[in-house]
């Protein structure tokens, strides 16, 4: 497990002792990878300037987004919510209310109002977490898919929230050929946010307290680790996040409606993406949202006549799971690893039992 | 008003046999396999196709049609272990199982919106519409026979497990897969045949829903939320739980939607939910001793 | 450190992706490159006709029901030598229900496929959506089913509903039920309805009437849209006794249980009209059973057998395409319909697929005929001229029964049968 090395060794007592990030040159090697994948994205809509692409990467973006902060807690902590949609929802509703009642007209000064979703979805992440973190596994996913049914339908009924019609968001009056730039660098931003707090928790104590959690909460609780207070820092942190997501889709979209902004397929579609990706690894839930999210809209688009894209995206989804159970950037880590170890292998004539073998690990260990 | 509680309650009940064959399956895939199979709402109206094709096409009894429906998803439920559920791994087999099963119904979904198209039909029979009389509240012929069915089916369910070698072996899975393995039990074949059983009773399920309700394939998604909120209320693998979760939730729902107002029927059941689970984690009938995770 | 160096791969691996995606992107564009030729119009290239439709999830029954509206009517326009001499071809896209990709779809066919001109969505969930995208790049959007107010919240000067505006769709109902004598007018009613914008803003003006006439009400209440047991609110509002109920429903499975738990209750109301559902021809006889279809009304702008020649004929033709009886038509097709055909007089008129000028033309009080009778848009865009009409199954055929005095109107049967007759 490469992983728990570089992790320090802390969870792994078996793995040699390493320095975080390995040597410097390859500290500088990855550090420019992401810098070019960041840049790439910074330049994307330059390159690709017609709306419909930018379209589908502002979408993308968001579910990014959205699948990078629910790793951060799903990946980390093992504990799988599937009622994100809450945060998503109230961030949505939030931009949109604040924009009635301050009679917005729709200009750049909407994006102010994106943090503002993420502290009403923090406001509601800390009673939801509180009730929903004393249960562990199964009763943990029905108990967050109960709670995200109940704020749908608080939606629906109270009277602020204007029923099943929704709200509508005033729509800025920019020119169409660049409209969807602000949104798209608007949600870069929130997405590097995102991947720079999953990345600092990876780096921490408290990442590190996770992980215990992870892999033996009652564990972790007889060494020391407060691990109520760790889990709730922990979900309201990914939940802030996802509202901040939600409020840049529903301006983008121009209404909020209970149906959509609560929809249980966003909560599916994000665990879809993190797991297809590589759970508790940063860069697999990127993949898996860079991946899915213009795919099934592709498929939606070319074979809708007859729900053929249905039966080619569930598919596609199958084998994919089956040939690489872990992510895919777990097991494409594995595969280099043990391309490499062979080379070294043969290089120093060892034999094979020397190189430790790659461990199969609940909900994929690996966590680069 | 008494009287209109009076008859909330009996629907509930009633409605409540229904759905708890449709969770009686999927907790008895749960119990065994730490599956949570999110494709029972598709099986369900899968179920409830084939008892409308053999109607309309064939002109069978939608009961009597259940000797064809219940075998054929028997078989479906096999295909689906041994092609995608058993090349999960141990560890991860929850998590992943919740994106297996999902796919898997998306393409079912797609197969049935070709097959079917998506206008929305309903089975029909002479006791549909029909109800019969007794101390001044009518009860649905459709409701009174589905509940005896349920009652039937889950009594069988209930005799196989415990009455049978294969009921021993079965719970010894359920109880801890290691420790089956080790005193022989062919774990495998349990979890095969369990999988095909947990589908094939949703053939009944379905049927009974497919009488109440006009469907499509999209239905699907209302259901599936309902029946794992059932299991798990009821806690995972009881079939009792099962049943008894199923009518609580229907009656309460019902009685809210009549004394209150429908509106608030289901919020009030998922909280009731929550507030249960708080409390007893492992459901209603649940065994209390958490699992290692 | 082996971590480190697949690490590095693997962000490789992503930028890759990202390229891919592009790449993606990039097909996409120019696979609709071949639509894009006729940005230099040649005599007889197709004027090409955007839509995006609910092919597949929540809306699909309606959705597909709108795509042979759209077609039907593509195809006779072709059969009559086109529009200012050019054949339409229609570019329908699927949106599975869901306005993220109404979104996509929208900035698709206006920017990769550069259509002349769009055709609205199934329904107001999705035609507030794609209204404002249609806004920024200038396009008009005729639109068949997004009648509910929230449509016209947004102040749009480019959206233009050529159905009957939701809000007066149950007028005519209530009007013939305050218009009894004494007498014979039901004394108390029941408005169950669905947590939906369709349903929600038709009931209250429609109660308003009733209660005005004397008409009390006996139960009233809300109900989730995607409720999946019926029963209790039906057994409810059975045990109400209400002599007329007017049923705030979207779709028929809502129909079709509240009939079926009316049955099995014995209860018969004088009166029953269910706001949406009826309309949808077989559909409704399938799932409800024929012998229930007798005397259920709805309030709608069209009928099958709407006296009308262009209804007529568009009627004979579906039968002709598709099979089936006239009764079994969906109202949709009628609505899809009309916005082809409003859209076709703007073009002739206007002499022009500029749509600055479609817009302006459509503002400037013209009256526009369509299957589903006058259309006059006012300046939100919705359709001032339409009719509102009630309409009755009788004896397995769907009629015209309201307004009373139109000389295609046929007797309203009321009381209404029982159930099962």
């Amino acid at each position: 497990m490469s992983a728990r090395r570089e992790s320090g060794g802390a969870a792994s007592p078996d793995a040699p002792a390493v320095p975080l990030g390995g040597s410097g040159r390859r500290r500088a090697a990855i550090g420019t990878a992401w810098i070019a994948f960041a840049a790439a994205l910074i330049v994307f809509p330059v390159v690709f300037s017609n709306p419909t692409v930018t379209t589908i990467g502002v979408f993308t973006l968001v579910y990014m987004t959205s699948a990078t902060a629910w790793n951060g807690f799903a990946g980390f902590s093992g504990y799988v919510p599937l009622g994100h949609a809450v945060f998503f929802g109230v961030g949505g509703y939030t931009l949109a209310l604040v924009a009635l009642h301050l009679k917005m007209a729709g200009g750049y000064a909407m994006f102010a109002l994106v943090p503002l979703g993420g502290v009403a979805a923090a406001v509601i992440a800390v009673p939801f977490g509180l009730i929903a973190l004393r249960t562990r596994r199964h009763t943990f996913v029905v108990i967050t898919i109960a709670v995200f049914f109940i704020v749908q339908l608080l939606a629906f009924n109270l009277g602020f929230t204007q029923g099943s019609s929704g709200v509508q968001i005033p729509t800025p009056l920019w020119t169409a050929a660049t409209f969807n730039d602000r949104f798209y660098y608007a949600a870069l931003i929130v997405l590097a946010l995102a991947v720079l707090v999953v990345w600092g928790i990876r780096r921490s104590r408290f990442g590190l307290q996770l992980l215990a959690i992870r892999d033996d909460e009652d564990r972790a609780r007889g060494l020391g680790v407060k691990v109520q207070r760790v889990k709730l820092v922990g979900f309201v942190l990914s939940g802030v996040t996802v509202g901040m997501a939600g409020g840049i889709y529903a301006f983008f979209v121009g209404q909020v409606y209970p149906q959509f902004a609560f929809d249980p397929l966003f909560d599916v579609t994000v665990a879809l993406m993190a797991f297809f990706g590589g759970l508790g690894t940063i860069s697999g839930p990127l993949l898996g949202a860079l991946l899915l999210e213009p795919i099934q809209q592709y498929l939606t688009l070319q074979y809708s006549v007859g729900s053929l894209y249905l039966i080619i995206y569930g598919a596609l989804f199958l084998v994919v799971i089956l040939a690489m159970p872990r992510g895919v950037i777990p097991t494409a880590g594995e595969y280099l690893q043990m391309r490499r170890a062979r080379r070294v292998e043969r290089a120093d004539g060892r034999s094979p039992a020397a190189t430790p073998s790659v461990e199969v690990a609940p909900l994929g260990r690996a966590s680069r | 008003m008494g009287s209109s509680i009076v008859q909330a309650i009996i629907d509930g009940v009633l409605t409540g046999g229904v759905y708890a064959l449709m969770a009686a399956g999927l907790t008895l895939i749960f119990g065994v396999m730490d599956i949570i199979n999110v494709a029972q709402g598709i099986f369900v109206i899968l179920g409830a196709y084939l008892s409308y094709s053999l109607s309309v096409h064939a002109g069978i009894d939608p009961f009597l049609g259940l000797l064809i429906t219940i075998p054929a998803l028997f078989v479906v439920g096999i295909g689906v272990e041994w092609g995608f559920m058993r090349r999960l791994k141990e560890g991860d087999r929850t998590a992943m199982s919740i994106l297996v099963t999902y796919a898997v119904s998306i393409v079912i979904e797609g197969v049935l919106n070709i097959s079917f198209t998506v206008n929305y039909v309903q089975i029909h029979a002479w006791y549909v519409n029909r109800s019969v009389h007794l101390l001044g509240f009518y009860l649905p012929y459709i409701y009174v026979f589905g509940f005896v069915m349920a009652a039937v089916l889950l009594i069988a369910l209930y005799a196989l497990l415990y009455r049978t070698r294969f009921g021993a072996s079965v719970r010894a899975s359920l109880q801890d897969r290691t420790a089956a393995r080790l005193v022989g039990i062919d774990v495998r074949r349990v979890s095969t045949i369990s999988f095909g059983i947990g589908v094939a009773v949703t053939a009944a399920g379905g049927m009974v829903f497919g009488a109440t309700n006009a469907f499509n394939a999209s239905t699907s998604y209302d259901l599936i939320s309902r029946l794992l909120a059932i299991v798990i209320l009821g806690g995972l693998g009881s079939m009792g739980g099962a049943l008894v979760a199923a009518v609580f939730m229907l009656v309460l729902e019902d009685v809210v939607a009549v004394a209150w107002s429908p509106i608030w029927a289901t919020a009030v059941f998922f909280a009731a939910l929550v507030v249960v689970l708080s409390i007893r984690p492992a459901g209603l009938f649940g065994r209390q001793v958490a699992r290692a995770q | 450190m082996h971590g480190g160096i697949s690490r590095r791969k693997l962000t490789a691996a992503g930028l890759g992706s990202l390229i891919t995606a592009g790449a993606l992107a990039g097909g996409l564009v120019a696979s609709s490159a071949g639509a894009a030729d006729h940005a230099v119009p040649k005599a007889a290239s197709p004027i090409t006709i955007g839509v995006s439709l609910s092919l597949s999830g929540d809306f699909s029954a309606d959705g597909q029901a709108f795509q042979r509206g759209y077609q039907l009517w593509a195809k006779d326009v072709n059969r009559a030598g086109g529009l200012l001499g050019r054949p339409v071809k229609l570019d329908i896209v699927s949106d599975a229900s869901s306005p993220t990709q109404v979104v996509t779809n929208y900035q698709k066919l206006i920017s990769v496929n550069h259509v002349n001109l769009l055709f609205g969505p199934f329904s107001t969930l999705l035609t507030v959506p794609a209204s404002k995208i249609a806004y920024r790049f200038g396009y008009a959007l005729v639109e068949g089913a997004g009648g509910a107010p929230a449509v016209f919240a947004n102040g749009l000067h480019n959206v233009f509903d050529v159905s009957l505006p939701v809000v007066d769709n149950l007028v005519q109902f209530a009007k013939w039920i305050a218009s009894m004598p004494a007498s014979q007018r039901p004394k108390t009613a029941a408005y169950p309805t669905s947590n939906d914008p369709f349903t929600e803003p038709q009931i209250a003006p429609a109660e308003r009437i009733l209660q005005n006439a004397g008409v009390k009400t006996v139960y009233s209440k809300v109900f989730p849209a995607e409720v999946t047991d019926y029963t209790p609110i039906a057994d409810a509002v059975a045990a109400s006794h209400a002599q007329v109920v007017v049923l705030g429903s979207v779709d028929v499975p809502t129909v079709s249980s509240f009939i079926q738990a009316f049955a099995q209750q014995h209860f018969n109301p004088k009166a029953f009209i269910a706001t949406g559902g009826p309309d949808q021809g077989a559909a409704f006889v399938k799932a409800v059973g024929a012998s229930n279809t007798n005397g259920v009304m709805v309030p709608n702008g069209w009928y099958p057998g709407y006296a009308n020649a262009s209804s007529r004929k568009m009627v004979s033709e579906y039968v002709k395409q598709y099979g089936g009886t006239a009764s079994g038509i969906n109202s949709d097709v009628a609505e899809a319909y009309s916005v082809g055909q409003v859209v076709a007089q703007a073009v002739t008129a206007t002499k022009s697929l500029d749509n600055a000028k479609l817009i302006a033309y459509m503002h400037g009080n013209h009256t526009f005929s369509s299957v589903q009778g006058p259309v006059k848009f006012d300046k939100l865009g919705e359709n001032g001229a339409a009719a509102a009409f009630a309409f009755q199954w009788q004896n397995g055929k769907f009629v015209q029964v309201l307004p009373a005095q139109d000389s295609n109107s046929v007797k309203i049967q009321y009381p209404k049968a029982n159930w099962g007759s």
